[in-house]
């Protein structure tokens, strides 16, 4: 899916006045591809997610998609681990709710939920109930029921800024694992510059509120990307470029 | 909880007995009017030998069942509907927050009124009460249904009554059991002092209040406990359900 996002600007009403909370975002990202959109906290990245989603109307602009709105299928993951899964479902069961829209044979969604928690390696925890995941699984399961509903594209709203350190890098290399056997386009949300830089293959840096695109970095890093990766004087210099850029707006 | 918990639940109630037994023995009370624990046990075992308490027991069962029943079927889906939409939440928030701090047998003239001395009112009285209790609770699990989660459902084209169906009657399941578990509990409650006030001839109530008239001392104290023991019993049941029923809540 090719995703234009077209000059999007958005106002709340505070009072008497309106507050610009987007001020004519403006990018685009290729089929396939992996864009992360990175600031400050409270910019308006999850606003410009429900925008692109359709959950909310921009006060001006427009997205661009090669599919009709109503047919256009998103993949949401959200950001709360609490809240990401149905708790009256076994894991498997929150996958299989997502394919009903889809397919009617329950025999098939039972295949396909199982194959999905294979590729996320929660295939033991099939008949589990939420309460007994921890953190990072729960958030497996939600990217593995996204990919289960085969959207059109995804739209992750910082779903590991609530994890460890290490379930964090361990999280961050099985999205890549299944973004690249899937080639989905992804436009992800974080607030971390590691991640925006380990995982993307573009980066658009926004300002703080009302946000602006302050830039597009491209991340030419090679994959498939490791633990090694992060290690690598590329991976520093990209992080250092965008920090650059950040830094004016953390002042 | 296992054996060892439940032996150790045992020795308060040991405690009690004892203590009865003293005071009782010690002349601090009269024993007219508090009979030996010995006493009143022989009555329990004297009143389920000979079957005299079983009818009495089942006439009060049916009546808090039909009340229970009743409340359920009335109270959920005007809870649904409080839920669900604003306006009428905000068009009976107060009615039914008055309501409920009635206290149903102050009442009693009402009923006898509108249904004469018969099961009606009994049952009547304990419907008005069990439904708005379990009005309330599916009205704030409704309510308090999480945003998120069903955003989610949403972004799987899960909507309009299939929303309800499989997203937001689970939001709500844990709040109604609290609501059923509270309200079964005070129908039994309800039932049981109607049973002493309005006509009956038959029922745990009655057999309380007609020993007490009539100064069968220990028969009332022996009817007292069963009826705690009934009603623990119907605690126990309710709580046996909503384990089965809502076991993805991790008890």
């Amino acid at each position: 899916m090719k995703i234009k996002i077209n000059k999007i600007s958005k106002a709340f009403q505070s009072g008497s006045k309106d507050m610009l909370v987007l001020d004519k975002i403006e990018f685009q990202i290729k089929e396939g591809e992996f864009l992360t959109i990175f600031g400050p906290n409270g910019c308006g990245k999850t606003t410009l997610l429900n925008i692109i989603a359709g959950l909310e109307q921009p006060t001006q602009g427009s997205i661009e998609l090669n599919t009709s709105k109503e047919e256009t299928k998103v993949g949401f993951v959200f950001q709360s681990y609490q809240e990401s899964l149905f708790p009256w479902k076994s894991v498997k069961g929150n996958i299989e709710l997502a394919l009903e829209s889809r397919l009617r044979n329950r025999k098939e969604r039972e295949r396909i939920s199982e194959s999905y928690l294979k590729e996320v390696g929660l295939l033991n925890f099939a008949n589990k109930y939420p309460y007994q995941l921890s953190g990072g699984m729960k958030q497996l399961v939600a990217i593995g029921r996204a990919f289960a509903y085969e959207p059109h594209f995804f739209l992750m709203d910082e779903p590991f800024s609530a994890l460890d350190y290490d379930n964090r890098i361990m999280m961050e290399e099985k999205l890549l694992d299944l973004w690249t056997k899937h080639k989905k386009t992804v436009i992800f949300v974080s607030h971390d510059i590691d991640e925006a830089v380990f995982l993307s293959d573009k980066i658009v840096i926004l300002s703080k509120r009302p946000a602006k695109v302050k830039a597009i970095i491209d991340v030419n890093l090679k994959r498939p990307r490791s633990i090694e990766t992060r290690l690598e004087n590329r991976f520093f210099e990209i992080k250092k470029k965008v920090l650059r850029i950040f830094k004016e707006e953390i002042k | 909880m296992n054996l060892h918990h439940k032996l150790l639940s045992l020795i308060p109630i040991l405690l009690i007995i004892i203590f009865w037994h003293l005071v009782v023995f010690s002349g601090l009370v009269n024993s007219f009017l508090l009979p030996p624990p010995k006493d009143v046990f022989l009555k329990i075992v004297e009143l389920i030998v000979t079957w005299t308490i079983i009818f009495d027991i089942i006439a009060t069962l049916i009546r808090t069942g039909l009340g229970f029943i009743g409340g359920i079927v009335i109270g959920v889906p005007l809870g649904v509907v409080m839920g669900y939409y604003k306006k009428i939440y905000a068009l009976f928030e107060f009615l039914v927050d008055f309501l409920r701090s009635l206290p149903a047998t102050a009442l009693f003239p009402l009923f006898l009124l509108f249904f004469g001395i018969g099961d009606e009112a009994k049952i009547a009285m304990t419907i008005f009460m069990s439904s708005l209790i379990i009005l309330v609770n599916t009205m704030y699990g409704v309510k308090n249904r999480n945003k998120t989660r069903e955003m989610i459902a949403k972004t799987m084209k899960i909507e309009g009554f299939q929303l309800f169906r499989k997203v937001t009657i689970n939001e709500a399941k844990p709040y109604l059991f609290a609501g059923l578990r509270v309200s079964i509990s005070l129908s039994f409650i309800v039932v049981i002092v109607a049973e002493m006030f309005i006509g009956s001839s038959v029922g745990l109530g009655y057999k309380i209040f007609n020993a007490l008239i009539v100064y069968k001392i220990s028969e009332m104290y022996s009817v007292i406990i069963l009826t705690g023991l009934v009603g623990y019993l119907i605690n126990r049941l309710i709580v046996y359900t909503e384990r089965r029923q809502i076991p993805w809540m991790g008890f």
